[in-house]
């Protein structure tokens, strides 16, 4: 029986870097390094705690890299790269090894110029010149590219499977812009930050151009930069500081699939497994949640990840923000920030998920950059969802405030 | 007009599949211990992790588990837009991926899930015949 992890460590602040969204039109460069380094400053300087003091590092592929730059010799590395979701799981990880003793604090971290150098590669082939393996060479063929190519299918198959349609999946894409209205650094905020800006309605994500059917360009999350740091700590030193602890109460970590050909059911995620451990973790269910964070890549991915979290019976994710209740002073607030779809999306978007959940039960409600307003909720508990690769691989975390 | 979309490289452990091909055969791996046919080609059985596996002749046959209609695409697939990708469940067991012929990519919904599909081949190049799957009933 494993041990049970629950309130072993907190998270004791956040932060993001400083230029986030398009900074390359606005005359910006801000290389993925710099947003990293960037968010790692502003986070010590709101815990107070000195980069020095830091020693775990865990990130998606850049940890040595990281360690480097900052000067540290960690005693824990972690880089787990497993898409958006990575940085629930190295919360996972970094709540373990501070169980286990090995570290008292962590730093998890995130920089990516998503927008400023798309295209640039770096992706991370996994095979070596001249080897191919068996999933890609049996459907590089077929005029599937990246993410929304993949994720239609998922959408096609729930309406198949439940009665769905475009438009009930287009109000995730509504609401999510109106909680971007309410946050100034969202890049959907207003008319004014952006041309497609401000609010917009069925009707628009409906006839906004078809991107892979049924998804629009609107059922589809934003390429932008984004950089984002936490960092954890044990108890002791959680109590300590002038920053609010947001306890980690559960945590959680599963996959279906690499690629999506393996995906056995197309309405479903690990997140059904992944949140049970969690939930079973913190000994709270999904009915104790004030707030949910859901990783949106596209509202396909909020609709079935709110039924995998057991916050809407399935085949009905999408009522949640259909009927409101997802939406500002609704029942349960989701995606505060303006999620993927109109706040930020870097490409791996799991970090933007734990900055928001902080900064809402930290009781700061400040993005530790610029001390914008930005409390939304009450909330003192939240369900943290991140999705990665193709439907593929999830991590869940409850978070708790005191 | 030369093939202008990608071609796979053929990998260590597949060649029987692109001789199939070639035939106008749809070969695929199955496990001699449990029996079932997977897909993808793994070097260990996915169910029951034997080593055991062979090649044999499939049916051809499947139906639409889902698909979707890509709007955009890259390369040699850009000027191809829009047209319809798919998962297959093949009459054997598991699921391949395609570009579905014999529908309208215009018109979406007139697209069935659950529709029977046989298996077609095209020839990239001369020792590549790729698999793609074509609607068998109205």
């Amino acid at each position: 029986m494993a041990a049970n992890l629950s309130n072993a460590a907190a998270i004791v602040g956040a932060a993001e870097s400083n230029d986030i969204g398009y900074p390359s039109e606005r005359g910006l460069k801000v290389t993925s390094l710099q947003h990293h380094i960037e968010a790692i400053k502003n986070v010590t300087d709101l815990t107070g705690i000195p980069i020095s003091d830091i020693q775990g590092v865990f990130s998606a592929g850049w940890s040595s890299q990281l360690a480097e730059h900052l000067g540290l010799k960690p005693r824990y590395i972690d880089t787990t790269s497993v898409g958006g979701c990575s940085f629930q799981i190295l919360v996972h990880h970094a709540l373990s090894a501070i169980h286990a003793g090995i570290i008292d604090v962590a730093l998890v971290s995130h920089g990516q110029a998503g927008w400023s150098y798309r295209g640039a590669g770096g992706g991370g082939g996994r095979n070596v010149p001249g080897e191919i393996d068996p999933a890609t060479e049996m459907t590089m063929s077929y005029g599937v590219f990246g993410a929304p190519s993949n994720y239609a299918h998922a959408m096609r198959r729930h309406m198949h499977s439940f009665g769905t349609t475009p438009e009930d999946f287009a109000h995730v894409s509504v609401v999510t812009r109106q909680w971007a209205m309410l946050n100034p650094r969202a890049v959907m905020f207003s008319k004014e930050t952006n041309p497609y800006g401000g609010p917009i309605t069925v009707e628009d994500v409906m006839n906004a151009r078809l991107i892979a059917w049924p998804l629009t360009l609107y059922h589809c999350c934003l390429v932008t930069d984004h950089g984002g740091a936490v960092l954890v700590a044990r108890p002791e030193i959680a109590r300590s500081l002038r920053t609010n602890p947001v306890w980690i109460a559960g945590a959680g970590e599963s996959m279906g699939h690499s690629n999506m050909l393996e995906m056995e059911d197309f309405t479903a995620t690990s997140a059904s497994r992944s949140s049970a451990t969690a939930y079973e973790m913190a000994g709270l269910g999904p009915d104790d949640m004030e707030m949910a964070m859901i990783y949106d890549s596209f509202t396909i991915t909020a609709a079935i990840t709110a039924e995998m979290l057991g916050l809407a019976p399935r085949g009905q994710g999408h009522t949640l923000w259909k009927d409101g209740h997802a939406a500002p002073g609704g029942r349960l607030p989701i995606n505060t920030n303006g999620g993927g779809l109109s706040f930020n999306h870097s490409g791996m978007y799991g970090m933007q998920l734990l900055v928001e959940a902080y900064r809402q039960l930290s009781g700061t409600a400040e993005d530790g950059v610029n001390g914008i307003e930005g409390k939304q909720t009450n909330a003192r508990t939240c369900v943290v969802n991140g999705t990665g690769g193709t439907l593929s691989t999830t991590g869940t975390l409850v978070l708790t405030a005191d | 007009m030369a093939y202008d979309k990608p071609i796979p490289p053929h990998g260590q452990h597949t060649q029987p599949f692109w001789d199939g091909a070639k035939e106008g055969k749809l070969m695929l791996p199955r496990c001699t211990s449990c029996n079932r046919v997977h897909w993808y080609p793994r070097l260990i059985c996915p169910f029951c992790h034997s080593t055991d596996i062979e090649w044999i002749e499939g049916s051809g046959e499947g139906r639409i588990h889902t698909y979707a209609v890509q709007h955009r695409a890259f390369g040699g697939w850009a000027k191809e837009v829009p047209y319809v990708t798919a998962y297959i469940d093949l009459a054997e067991g598991d699921r391949m991926l395609t570009v579905l012929r014999g529908v309208d990519p215009n018109d979406p919904e007139s697209i069935k899930i659950g529709a029977r599909v046989t298996v077609e081949f095209e020839a990239a190049d001369e020792e590549t015949h790729i698999p793609f799957w074509r609607v068998a009933e109205g």
